[in-house]
Parts: C-alpha cells; sequence; structure tokens
C-alpha cells in the first residue's frame, strides 16, 4: 500500500492529532490573551468536524471492505462506526465545557487538546488488531482520562477521584497487560488474526486451554475497567462525583464505547474457537453488573453518582449483546445500536445536569425539587432521556432494548433476557424518584434556571435525536446491521 | 537453553503478586504506585522470557516490553503529578485518608 | 552450571527487593529497595540475552521512574516520618488475594505446554529494533510519542504551582 493510500485511511485520525497540536500550539500564542481564547472551543469544534468528515469520505471510501494496516489496525466499518461516535462525543462535550471550565481553570487551551486526544485514542482502541496497539491505545485514553478527571487543581473532590481513577485504572491495565503477555507467550504474535489462526489447530487449543482462560480473564479486568462493568466498577461513582461534570460526561460514554469495541475486536478476530468460555464469562458478568448497577442506584442522593450507577447497569444490558452473538453476529447490532442511542441518551442527560449545576451549583437530586416550574425544557429533556435510558417508546432506547433482547431470545438465553427486563423495571423506580421531585414536588427557589445557549441547542440536539431514532429507527437498524455484517466476514 | 522457561514465568509471577499486594495494602499513594511498576516489570520479564524461548527470530516480546516501558513513564508522570497535587491540597498522601468521595 | 546459579541469584535479588519495597514503612527506603529490584530485573534481561531492553530498563526505569518517585517522595516530604503503619485496613485480603493469585498462575502456567524452539537469539537485536520501530511498529511508536507529550502536559497541568 503506498504511503498516501495509507495516509488517507488514518485521516480522521491524523485530524484529530492535528487538531489536538493545533489547539495546543494556539494556547501557547495566545498566552495572555483571554478574549481570543474564547475562539479554543469553536475551533476544537471546526477540527472535529473536520474529522467527521474524514470518517465520512473514508468510511464511503471503504465500500465494505476493509483495510488492514501492517498488522496493526483494521480499518473498517466497525472502526469508522466508534470514530464517529468519538467525534459526537468530543463535540457534544466540548459544547458543555464552554461556560463549565471558563474561570474554573486557567489552562482551557489544553482542556479542548486533551478532549481531542481522548477522542484520537478512542478512534485508535476501535481500529486496533494488534495487543501492542490496543495497549497503548487503551493507555492513550487513559491518561488523558486521568488528567481531565483531575483538571480542577483546586477542587479537592476533583483531585481525589482523579487519584482514585488513577490508582485503579493502572493496577486493571498491569493485570491486562499480564493477560495480554500470556497471549504472547501462547501464539508467539500479538497480531489478533495471527492468534486466530493458532488456535485454529485444535491440537493447540485443548492443553493451553487453562492458560488461555486465565489470560482471557485477565484481559478482560482491563477492558472491564474501561466500560465498567462489575467487578471492575469501583472507580466510576467517585470518579462520576469528583470529576468536572462536561468530563463525567465524556467518561460515562467514550470510554465505553472504545472498550466494547476493543472487547469485540479481540473475541470475535482473535478467540473465536473459545466463544463457548468467553460467552458462559461475559453472561455472568452481565447478569451481576446490571442487576449491581441498578439496585445500588437505587439510594443514591447525588445524580451523578446516580448516573454513574446507572451507567454501570447499562454496560450489563449492551453485555447482553456480546454474550448472545449468535450466528453471523446479531447480537452485535444490538450492541451498536444500544452504544449509538445511550451516548445521546446520556449526553442529553449530562446536558440538563451542567446546565442545572452552571446555574445552582448543586449535583444533589433533592435539589431538582420543582424543576418543572423552573425550566421546562430541563425538565422535559430529562423525561426523554429517562425513558431512552429505560428502554419505552417512542425514543431510541426502546429499539436498543429490543434488538438486545431480540438477540437473547435468538440464542435461547431466556434467564439473560428476563434478568434484563426485570433490571429495566427496577430502573424505573430510580429515575422515577428524580422525575418525581422535578414534576410534583415544590421548588425550594422560584428563580428561573438560564442555560447557555450552546447548552441548549446539545439538549435540543440530543432529544431530536433521541426522538427522532425512536420514530423513524429503520436507517439506524440498517446500519448497525450493515457493520455487525461486515465484521461477520 | 539451560534454564527452563517455566522458572522465568514463575519469577514473573511472584514479582507480579508481590506488587499487587503492594497495590492493594498500601496506604500510601506512592507505595501503591511502586507496587504497580513491580506488576509492570513482571510482564516484562515475561514478555522477553516468551521473545527469547518461544519466537527469538521476530522481536515483537523486546518491542512490546519497550512500549511498557514508555506507557509506563507516562502513566508515572501523571500519577505523581496527582500525587503532589493531593497533597498541597490535603497535606497527606494516604489514601484511607483521602474520603471526601463516597456513598 | 554457572547460568542457574545466577538465575537463582538474582532472581532471588529481584524477590527479595520487591517483598522489601512492599512491607517497608519508610517511603524513601521503599524506592530505593524498588532500585535495587529494577535493576535485578534488567539482570535477568541479561541473562535472557536482551541486552539492549537491559540498558534500557535501567536508563527509563532506574534513572526516569525511580528518579520521579524519589522526587515525589522528597516534594511530600512528611510522609517519611509520619507512616507508622505502612499497610492499609485490608492488608490481609489484599494478601490473600495475592497468594491466592500466585498459587493459580503456578498451577496454570507449570502445566501448561509452551511452544518453545530451541532456536539460538540473534545476535544483534538493536538493528532489528530499530527497524521494527519505523516500519511494522510505526503507529504505536507514534502513538507513544503522544502519549508521552500527553504525559508531559497533563504532570505540568496538575502538578504545576499556583501563581
Amino acid at each position: 500500500m503506498t504511503l498516501a493510500k495509507t495516509l488517507a485511511l488514518l485521516s480522521p485520525e491524523l485530524v484529530l492529532l492535528a487538531g489536538g497540536l493545533g489547539i495546543l500550539l494556539l494556547d501557547m500564542i495566545w498566552k495572555d490573551d483571554e478574549g481570543k481564547k474564547d475562539w479554543l472551543p469553536y475551533l476544537t469544534l471546526v477540527g472535529l468536524g473536520g474529522a467527521l468528515a474524514a470518517v465520512i469520505v473514508v468510511w464511503r471510501g471503504l465500500g465494505g471492505g476493509v483495510s488492514a494496516l501492517a498488522t496493526m489496525l483494521d480499518v473498517d466499518a466497525l472502526a469508522m462506526f466508534i470514530c464517529l461516535m468519538a467525534v459526537l462525543v468530543a463535540a457534544l462535550v466540548v459544547v458543555f465545557s464552554v461556560e463549565f471550565v471558563r474561570g474554573k481553570t486557567p489552562y482551557r487551551g489544553e482542556f479542548y487538546a486533551f478532549l481531542l486526544f481522548a477522542a484520537l485514542g478512542i478512534a485508535l482502541m476501535a481500529a486496533a488488531t494488534n495487543l501492542v496497539l490496543i495497549y497503548i491505545s487503551v493507555e492513550l485514553l487513559s491518561v488523558t482520562s486521568y488528567v481531565l478527571t483531575g483538571y480542577l487543581r483546586g477542587d479537592a473532590k476533583s483531585n481525589e477521584a482523579a487519584i482514585k481513577y488513577f490508582l485503579y485504572g493502572a493496577i486493571v491495565s498491569a493485570a491486562m497487560l499480564y493477560g495480554m503477555s500470556l497471549f504472547y507467550g501462547i501464539t508467539g504474535t500479538t497480531d489478533l488474526r495471527g492468534i486466530a489462526e493458532f488456535f485454529s489447530d485444535p491440537a493447540s487449543m485443548s492443553e493451553l486451554h487453562w492458560v488461555v482462560f486465565a489470560a482471557m480473564v485477565l484481559l478482560f479486568a482491563g477492558l472491564g475497567f474501561k466500560i465498567a462493568a462489575v467487578p471492575f466498577h469501583q472507580w466510576a461513582p467517585d470518579a462520576y462525583e469528583g470529576a468536572p461534570t462536561p468530563v463525567t460526561a465524556f467518561l460515562s460514554v467514550g470510554p465505553k464505547a472504545a472498550g466494547f469495541a476493543v472487547l469485540l475486536r479481540v473475541l470475535i478476530i482473535g478467540l473465536p474457537q473459545f466463544e463457548a468460555d468467553w460467552t458462559a464469562l461475559l453472561a455472568a458478568i452481565s447478569i451481576v453488573t446490571m442487576t449491581l448497577g441498578n439496585v445500588v442506584a437505587i439510594v443514591q442522593k447525588n445524580i451523578k453518582r446516580m448516573i454513574a450507577y446507572s451507567s454501570i447497569a447499562q454496560a450489563g444490558y449492551i453485555l447482553i449483546g456480546l454474550a448472545c452473538l449468535g450466528a453471523d453476529n446479531y447480537g452485535l447490532q444490538g450492541v451498536l445500536l444500544y452504544l449509538l442511542v445511550y451516548l445521546f441518551a446520556n449526553l442529553g442527560l449530562f446536558a440538563v445536569v451542567i446546565a442545572f449545576s452552571n446555574a445552582t451549583g448543586s449535583d444533589e437530586i433533592e435539589d431538582y425539587a420543582g424543576l418543572m416550574r423552573r425550566s421546562p425544557w430541563l425538565a422535559a429533556g430529562m423525561v426523554v432521556f429517562f425513558l431512552s435510558l429505560v428502554g419505552i417508546p417512542p425514543t431510541a432506547g426502546f429499539f436498543g432494548k429490543v434488538l438486545i433482547f431480540a438477540s437473547a431470545i435468538r440464542t435461547q438465553s431466556y434467564l439473560l433476557a428476563a434478568i434484563g427486563v426485570l433490571n429495566g423495571v427496577i430502573s424505573l423506580y430510580y429515575y422515577f424518584n428524580v422525575v418525581r421531585q422535578g414534576f410534583f414536588l415544590p421548588p425550594k427557589e422560584a428563580a428561573p434556571i438560564p442555560a447557555a445557549p450552546e447548552l441548549r441547542v446539545a439538549l435540543l440536539v440530543c432529544m431530536a435525536v433521541v426522538l427522532g431514532i425512536g420514530v423513524f429507527p429503520q436507517p439506524f437498524i440498517q446500519l448497525a446491521q450493515g457493520v455487525a455484517r461486515l465484521l461477520a466476514i | 537453553m539451560v534454564i527452563p522457561l517455566a522458572w522465568y514465568l514463575i519469577v514473573a509471577a511472584a514479582l507480579f503478586c508481590i506488587g499487587l499486594y503492594g497495590a492493594l495494602a498500601r496506604r500510601n499513594a506512592i507505595g501503591i504506585l511502586m507496587g504497580i511498576e513491580l506488576m509492570l516489570n513482571a510482564v516484562n520479564i515475561n514478555l522477553v522470557a516468551f521473545w527469547r524461548y518461544v519466537r527469538p527470530q521476530m522481536l515483537t516480546g523486546q518491542l512490546f516490553a519497550i512500549f511498557v516501558m514508555t506507557v509506563a513513564a507516562a502513566e508515572v508522570a501523571v500519577g505523581l503529578a496527582l500525587v503532589i497535587a493531593i497533597y498541597r491540597s490535603r497535606d497527606t498522601v494516604n489514601v484511607e485518608e483521602i474520603d471526601l468521595l463516597r456513598g | 552450571m554457572l547460568l542457574p546459579i545466577l538465575f537463582i541469584f538474582f532472581s532471588i535479588a529481584v524477590l527479595g527487593f520487591a517483598l522489601l519495597v512492599v512491607t517497608t514503612r519508610n517511603m524513601f527506603h521503599a524506592a530505593l529497595f524498588l532500585v535495587g529490584a529494577l535493576f535485578g530485573v534488567a539482570a535477568l534481561y541479561i541473562l535472557l540475552e536482551a541486552e539492549f531492553l537491559a540498558v534500557v530498563q535501567i536508563l527509563i526505569y532506574v534513572g526516569a521512574i525511580a528518579t520521579l518517585i524519589v522526587f515525589a517522595i522528597m516534594l511530600s516530604r512528611n510522609m517519611m516520618r509520619r507512616d507508622i503503619r505502612a499497610a492499609n485496613d485490608q492488608w490481609v485480603e489484599g494478601a490473600v488475594a495475592a497468594v491466592l493469585l500466585f498459587a493459580l498462575l503456578v498451577l496454570v502456567l507449570s502445566r501448561a505446554s509452551w511452544p518453545t524452539v530451541t532456536a539460538a537469539a540473534p545476535p544483534d537485536a538493536i538493528p532489528g529494533i530499530g527497524k521494527a520501530l519505523v516500519s511494522d511498529y510505526v503507529i504505536p511508536f507514534e502513538v507513544a510519542s503522544v502519549l508521552l507529550l500527553v504525559g508531559m502536559v497533563g504532570a505540568i497541568i496538575i502538578a504545576r504551582e499556583r501563581e
């Protein structure tokens, strides 16, 4: 492959990288000019727009094929799908941050640059097909996330969240690495296709079965940490509560999507021969994850902590799709659609939380009392996003859940489907508690809640998408189906 | 080769578990960080031993180990920066006293 | 006969230093023991005929990482005096977890039949490593440089003295 073609295939990543470096540079040039620095978030959005265009061009150019680069990464529909999500997440989080970080930190420019680098990490994770690149891109995302979490230096909670997140993350990433080293020892290669090729000889499988299982569990520690699945979820509530809220919004969606993308690739490309093992493992983790997340969410008093547990539960639902992959990767379309829907619903929810905390300085659920009267738009948005997270029509979440549960029923995993539905009912309870506060209790203060224009736009976009997919699901289901089918070949 | 591969693997496993103990049981954030460094070194011993015994003609294991060291350096820089930041604001690096967030 | 003796010597040194690192009360001493363990690992690399890696280990781990740790200990000075207990409240659970994991790993690792070969190591690995870093591994190499940049900028943002 020529250099030009390689660079063209990597153009989304290169645009993100150039954008991040450009923002760092501009921030340095405009060192003392706070007025000019106000342009940085918008320039970041321009960079993300460029990345979006690059994703679309590359995706169309693929025409359903895969372009593998030097046993390191695959540029395929899955990579483009997740890269698209990374760009969308970063763009929405930039919009959330404009008002939030102004005045809270002297290092505004780097904040936006770091968001671009984090998006780059996600894009690379989604494309990587080699354990070496997987490890480095996971760490790129982790290190940027640690810094973003601890960005508010004067804020003791932000500090504490970052150090807990860091220590936890560093331990599980060492465990993941140990698993990777075992895979290398077993197969003599770090390339996922090479690993699959090694195991395609049945004789090699039986002798090394237990080592493979151990390596798989260790590898899952690192990815389970990224998607916040039990038992690697403990960092999430603290990191979510303490991090600057736009960063929390990022953490709840970005690393999760990337973690799932890596998990998909490792399992489907690298370890198809061990499907029975990882299916059982993932099913068990899925059940514990959704149940624990939902049950603990009930008792939370801080809305960011509640969303943390709810997003742990969401990871549990998505895992159902992976555990019930079925023939020609049917479960995969559920996973992909669910991730896309979850992105808009959760980020929309954070738009509400950020608007509320910008105006009142509080994240406590009891302070949401009377939200309806103080800001009908925020209250309405909140209801739409909650409905989507539970999976009630006419919101997008309904179709995400339908596809996920359909894959469970298709592979006759009725228990998984039943527990999933039951968990949906539990989640209604704590979401309704917030709605009750907002609609039926009298407000503590009467002052209306102003929202910055950027936030209002973000809120409306998320609402429009969540309702839009809910009413016209077909193109989005087809999109997910297309990606899933291509990966099955 | 005189030394069996399993010896290296068992030394690495022991080092990994000692590091894990340090990471789980230390009160001091820097102590935890040192435990993590031991774990990463254990992984590198694994990688280099596998390289030597399983695929010496390809340099994958050595390259992987070099990348691990690079990443460890970046990680440690950020980690220690966080430790220093928290020390400035609370005068402690004891993880049991860092407990504003709970629920 | 010399090789196994050297192996056993360095292994005991590495593991002994490692145990001291995780149990010593004085953080500064722990950092010094860490340096010892890191040197021991470098010696193991030499036994494995990965000389270049041994040098890199000493340069990066001892030269940069361990030094950074010592700096951090100096900057948060009172921890050297005040740390009366080294372990936290969950050290028993930690110890049990570590011992159990070790037992499991030994069981799994020693029973597996690794696909070993008896080929000689390439006489000089450095050109190969250099070539690989700019050909097959060029993407991870570039990503690693972004990672280092992020680590550097991030560390400055977080730890810089307030104006």
